[in-house]
């Protein structure tokens, strides 16, 4: 053995005297199969001035006392964050479960709305008609490594769901990776009294490395598949241009109310696994139960917000959106999901909006040319070049293009669409002074130069035929 | 001849016209003619489902060659087979046989097929969607690679009958994320290696390994595919499929099909300097005689060795061409063309609007492109099987062909046109991979247990699994729980891990004379020596100097000088010995093989006055050591042999061996001449005899040197002939060397000690 590590060094050696430049290409040569999002519950870093959660937030975990008698080998440190042994034919893992009373208030919303809220989430699956609270089972892994390649490994699995009285997280974790296929042999069996699966990217991160997990472990998955009710997508929907991120942490604490302390960041979580794997001590674990634990309450709130944002709960539930921006993309989410009373109260507001940046009504202009709602169409293409105000805002000359076809072949106005082709044209040339000369703008002012020349010749025409 | 145009009426009548023209005849050293081969038809087999009999008529095929013929039924019978198929030979069949018998008959089967390159996965797609809806059958051919759009690939991986990719994708994309693939290896029945003589050296290493990860995936879904690959002439392929693949294969060889007779030209330029032995440039007569065919309107393909020569040589002709033809006739084509021009062009050839084409060897491999009635190569092509596959080009099974080889002034070139025999009674070269080059082989073991938990008492190549999962245990990628070893790492190691060596990537060189053109390229072994700071770089006969070598982005930025003097660097080689593996004496020589370190580094430059050879001046090159710890082979002469030359004469006599060593060793070998080196040293420190090394270019080494240590004898008889037989007075280029290198004497020295040594 030795010898083969003598021959590896000398060899590395040479290796890397041979490619001074470690070739950056190899990764995206690679070009893998679509790379899946990274997970988005890896935080970068968290405020810490703030109240301790532990006293707000998280209930003490209640003991498995049936399994008391089997911890003979169990390291004592578990027990200090109430983690017991879990035993079935297949072999044992570790378990944590934490049972919260449903008024428990995590951030703005206490777990036990999710009791109303749930039947709002409809929209998602409308086939399966209302969902019923308990038939919502909430998971977030951990896991070793970023990807759902066959050797990432999610060490815990957390989940929750509404049982009873309480809404109970469940942590699983493995101690190596051989009991694997006894913490999974359990969740196959759980998953079946459940019909959806709420996650945050758990469509394409969560669930394919579960089932990656099963296929390894050689657990048939086939007769059961869940409803995704993946909250990361409509988060992305509503608040990509509003919040600075759509990670859960971060929205959690702009729209949920949420602020952890203390809080270990998911992307640690393999790290501190692998030091448990080397050494043994379970401390540093704690960090990442908790973690987790936090994850999936957040994520329990956040549905409970959609949850009440489609059965039109808002002002009543959830406050109204302040920006212009936030209220449009809501809108447009809602009427995605089949939704059309809200979303025009949305509207409404945004369009009265002081301070509406131009995009936003641009927007939804778009959304109503598409409708053929067109008189409020231009009234927003109007409204977009008002709140543009003096800026060169490259949205003015959109909305100045749109207002011009909507003259040229709607009206037949050709004057009003003559004024707003000029005007485009004019603050377009104004960009090229500002330096903006490449071929598509090139392209794009000789196609605005077309259309003014167009109009004059229609308008000519219009002259002598008159 | 036809009074009117001046054309022949065919290619027979226009050879006979080149036999009479005395400035073309007086440099053809050798014109070869290969009788034609009549075809050696098989029925088709029995057991043919009916459907595939039928859409196979409708393609015009009734019958097969025999060795189509012979590979269905090796198939059938359950072996592992290679099929040896030159160029042009319905080799596709050989595989698609089978494999959609089989689909027929099962259709929950699977089959994967593996091209090195994508360009020839599409020509496959192609002609395997046009059999399936013949058969109006729903066998489903899909390739899958890097611009697979993401929407399809999901639909690829659960319906796809027959997945085309190639070898990266396999090892970077396909393998890693298996559990999204269970179909394919729940069901998989047949896996196809097309091109498996391009699996070789470091690539095929890695790509023996893939293949290795790839039966592992298998097992664990409980298939066990049977092996169909398909080779070009080469010495060995049996073993090397076997080597490639771990499995016993049986051998198809009996290649039935036709070929019409073929003339084979071997053409040396002019020599215009007999003292330096320069010769009239290779490419100037290339153009000559592409030119003559073009103009006689005979389809001609030119295969360049490098991109820089295929621009080149376009241009020239397109030029030349002008008056005759409309030049988008005329085509260049090499890799860094986009696909789309690319598929133009080789419809272009098929349907014969493209008269003439002007390539790399990317035109080598089996690309659809029809036949052609004329090849011209630019240089020997550096191993024979290249040039069969390159010269197959040309030959329609009914008529003649022709195939000029253009020699360069490069000693193996010289050394081939020289003797025709080597080449014509040679078998082609073996191809040689090293599996289990412990860098490579740790690399894919990494790899396969992030695919899969490696079990106790599993092997994997040659080395004891139990070190290897010791060593990345300690390394802290693995974790050992139960019996088995699990992949316990944040990383996806396939993407550091690239199948193609980084170390075969050149420096570019950049004049910045003018903006920033691309002027040509240096190995990167080579850069130290030849574009370090302050050098003098010849191109074509203009001198620039290297202002800025960019050495990890492997660019130099050169500007046009003028000045009278030229640099010549010096590389100190420091070459130490390991570990010895296997030895032989014989006679007054020892040879031996093993592992080595070597140590290499530019340390000064000189700058030396053209015509007077005066050193004028000299400068320090500031670039990092390499260190490689490889395998080589060495061989050192006697005491007494050393006590009978000066220590300057036995440097010339070394020198002089060696510089015709490096150029006839890859005769050898199927590799790049820049993959082996040759080191001579006086006295060595492991010998204390005069001795000269040869080594592998890579960490680990790829079995280049083993295989020189083997054929030693031979080698050295050659290394004799061919300084006998060049016209040279006192060593020129092209056999051991300029006069400046190796003296006056070098050529008797070379020679003498050569004899000493027992070379015949």
């Amino acid at each position: 053995m030795s010898g083969l590590r003598d021959r590896m060094n000398r060899l590395r050696a040479s290796a890397a005297g041979m490619q001074p430049a470690q070739p950056a290409s190899v990764v995206h040569s690679a070009s893998v199969d679509a790379l899946p999002i990274l997970p988005d519950h890896e935080a970068d870093s968290y405020p810490t001035d703030i109240q301790p959660m532990k006293s707000t937030h998280l209930a003490e975990p209640t003991s498995l006392s049936e399994e008391a008698d089997n911890e003979e080998q169990l390291h004592p440190g578990w027990s200090a964050f109430g983690v017991t042994v879990c035993r079935n034919e297949a072999g044992s893992y570790l378990i944590r479960r934490t049972l919260y009373p449903l008024d428990h208030r995590h951030g703005t919303h206490a777990v036990g709305e999710l009791r109303e809220a749930a039947a709002g989430l409809s929209p998602f699956h409308p086939a399966a008609g209302d969902p019923a609270p308990e038939s919502i089972l909430y998971l977030d892994l951990e896991t070793t490594g970023l990807g759902v390649g066959t050797g990432n490994v999610p060490f815990m699995i957390g989940i929750g769901y509404l049982s009873g009285n309480s809404f109970v997280v469940e942590q699983t974790l493995i101690r190596h990776p051989a009991e694997e296929f006894a913490m999974l042999s359990d969740l196959q069996k759980k998953l079946r009294n459940y019909t959806y699966l709420a996650t945050y990217n758990g469509k394409t991160f969560d669930w394919p490395l579960v089932q990656n997990r099963m296929i390894m472990n050689a657990i048939r998955l086939k007769d059961w598949s869940p409803l995704h009710l993946d909250f990361l997508h409509p988060s992305r929907s509503i608040w990509r241009n509003t919040l600075a991120s759509c990670r859960l942490s971060h929205i959690e604490e702009e729209r949920l109310g949420i602020t952890r302390t203390d809080d270990v960041p998911g992307s640690l979580a393999p790290q501190l696994y692998f030091q448990y794997l080397s050494d043994g001590d379970p401390a540093p674990l704690e960090g990442v139960f908790r973690h987790n634990e936090s994850d999936l309450l957040s994520l329990a709130c956040l549905s409970i917000r959609f949850g009440w944002l489609l059965q039109e709960q808002i002002f009543r539930r959830i406050p109204y959106p302040e920006e212009a921006e936030e209220l449009v993309r809501t809108g447009l989410w809602l009427n995605r999901m089949g939704m059309n009373g809200l979303p025009e109260t949305l509207y409404d507001r945004a369009i009265r909006h002081e301070k509406a940046a131009p995009s936003p009504l641009l927007m939804l202009a778009a959304s109503d040319k598409k409708a053929g709602n067109w008189e409020r169409a231009v009234l927003l293409w109007q409204k977009a070049i008002v709140q543009a105000g003096a800026q060169f805002h490259e949205d003015v000359i959109e909305a100045c293009i749109e207002l011009a076809m909507y003259y040229e072949h709607r009206t037949k106005e050709l004057e009003s669409a003559l004024a707003f082709a000029l005007r485009a044209l004019e603050r377009h040339e104004r960009l090229t002074l500002f330096g903006q000369r490449n071929r598509k703008h090139q392209s794009d002012q000789d196609s605005l130069r077309n259309r003014a020349a167009r109009l004059r010749r229609k308008l000519d025409r219009r002259g002598i035929e008159s | 001849m036809n009074r009117w145009t001046g054309r022949a009426a065919n290619l027979e009548e226009w050879l006979g016209g080149l036999k009479a023209n005395e400035s073309i005849m007086e440099n053809v050293t050798h014109w070869r003619t290969l009788p034609p081969r009549e075809a050696k038809f098989a029925p088709l087999p029995e057991d043919l489902h009916p459907a595939w009999r039928e859409a196979l008529r409708k393609r015009g095929i009734e019958q097969l060659y025999s060795h189509q013929a012979a590979a269905y039924d090796a198939v059938r019978r359950g072996n592992h087979v290679v099929a040896v198929t030159p160029t042009a030979s319905g080799k596709t069949l050989c595989y698609n046989l089978p494999v959609v018998q089989s689909l027929l008959q099962h259709e929950e089967g699977r089959a994967l097929y593996l091209f090195p390159t994508k360009a020839l996965a599409q020509d496959q797609v192609a002609e395997l969607q046009v059999l399936a809806d013949l058969m109006d059958s729903s066998i489903k051919t899909h390739t899958y690679d890097g611009d697979t759009p993401p929407t399809v690939r999901s639909a690829i991986r659960n319906s796809g009958h027959i997945v085309v990719t190639n070898p990266d994708m396999l090892h970077s994309a396909i393998l890693p994320h298996h559990t999204k693939w269970v179909k394919l290896f729940e069901n998989i029945k047949y896996i196809v290696i097309d091109e498996v003589h391009a699996y070789r050296g470091i690539f095929g290493s890695h790509v023996a390994n893939v293949i290795r990860r790839l039966k592992r995936i298998c097992r664990f879904y409980g298939s066990k595919p049977q092996f169909i690959c398909a080779s070009a002439t080469i010495d060995n392929p049996r073993e090397h499929a076997e080597r490639l693949i771990g499995e016993q294969v049986e051998l198809v060889d009996n290649n039935g099909a036709p070929v019409g007779e073929k003339h084979f030209v071997l053409y040396n330029p002019p020599v215009v300097n007999k003292q330096l032995g320069i010769r009239r440039s290779s490419v100037l007569e290339t153009q000559k005689l592409a030119a003559m065919l073009l103009k006689q309107g005979v389809q001609t393909i030119v295969f360049a060795r490098s991109r820089v020569r295929v621009e080149l040589l376009l241009t020239y002709l397109q030029e030349l061409i002008r008056d005759k033809l409309d030049d988008r006739t005329i085509r260049g084509y090499r890799g860094g063309y986009l696909p789309k021009l690319r598929r133009e062009i080789e419809k272009g050839l098929r349907t014969g609007e493209i008269r003439g084409v002007v390539s790399t060897n990317a035109l080598e491999l089996g690309i659809d492109i029809g036949q052609l009635q004329a090849c011209v190569l630019n240089g020997y092509p550096g191993t024979i099987a290249s040039t069969w596959q390159q010269s197959g080009r040309a030959g329609r099974r009914m008529e003649s062909s022709v195939t000029f080889l253009v020699a360069s002034s490069n000693p193996l070139d010289q050394y081939m046109i020289q003797n025709p025999d080597f080449f014509f009674g040679h078998p082609p070269e073996r191809a040689l991979i090293h599996p289990d080059n412990l860098l490579v082989l740790i690399d894919h073991v990494k790899c396969a247990a992030y695919e899969l938990p490696f079990r106790e008492g599993e092997t994997f190549g040659s080395e004891s699994l139990a070190d290897m999962m010791e060593f990345l245990v300690e390394e802290k990628v693995l974790h050992k729980a139960g019996d088995r070893w699990f992949w316990m790492e944040q990383s996806f190691p396939a993407h550091n891990i690239s199948l193609r060596s980084a170390a075969q990537e050149n420096f570019i060189i950049v004049d910045m004379t003018h903006d920033n053109r691309v002027l040509g390229e240096v190995d990167r072994f080579s850069a130290p020596t030849l574009i370090h700071e302050e050098a003098i770089y010849i191109h074509e006969g203009v001198q620039f100097q290297v202002e800025k070598l960019d050495y990890p982005e492997k660019k130099a930025y050169v500007r046009q000088v003028d000045v009278d003097y030229y640099t010549d660097a010096n590389l100190a080689v420091e070459l130490k010995v390991l570990h010895v593996d296997k030895e032989k004496q014989s006679g007054d020589l020892l040879r031996q093989y093993g592992e080595v370190t070597v140590n290499a580094k530019a340390t000064i430059f000189k700058k030396i006055r053209l015509r007077t050879h005066e050193n004028i001046g000299s400068g320090p090159i500031h670039l990092p050591e390499e260190e490689l710890h490889t395998s080589g082979y060495w061989f050192s002469f006697s005491e007494e042999a050393a006590a009978r030359k000066s220590k300057n004469e036995m440097q010339f006599a070394l020198l002089g061996i060696a510089n015709v060593l490096v150029h006839i060793a890859p005769l050898y070998l199927m590799c790049d001449p820049f993959d082996i080196r040759v080191v001579p040293q006086v006295k060595a420190v492991h010998t204390q005899r005069p001795t000269i090394y040869f080594y592998d270019r890579y960490p680990g080494g790829v079995g280049l040197s083993e295989r020189l240590y083997e054929v030693h004898d031979e080698l050295l008889a050659h290394a004799k002939s061919m300084i006998v037989s060049c016209g040279c007075l006192s060593g020129c280029p092209a056999c051991v060397g300029p006069i400046e290198e190796v003296g006056l004497l070098g050529k008797q020295q070379a020679l003498e000690l050569l004899q000493e040594a027992g070379a015949v």
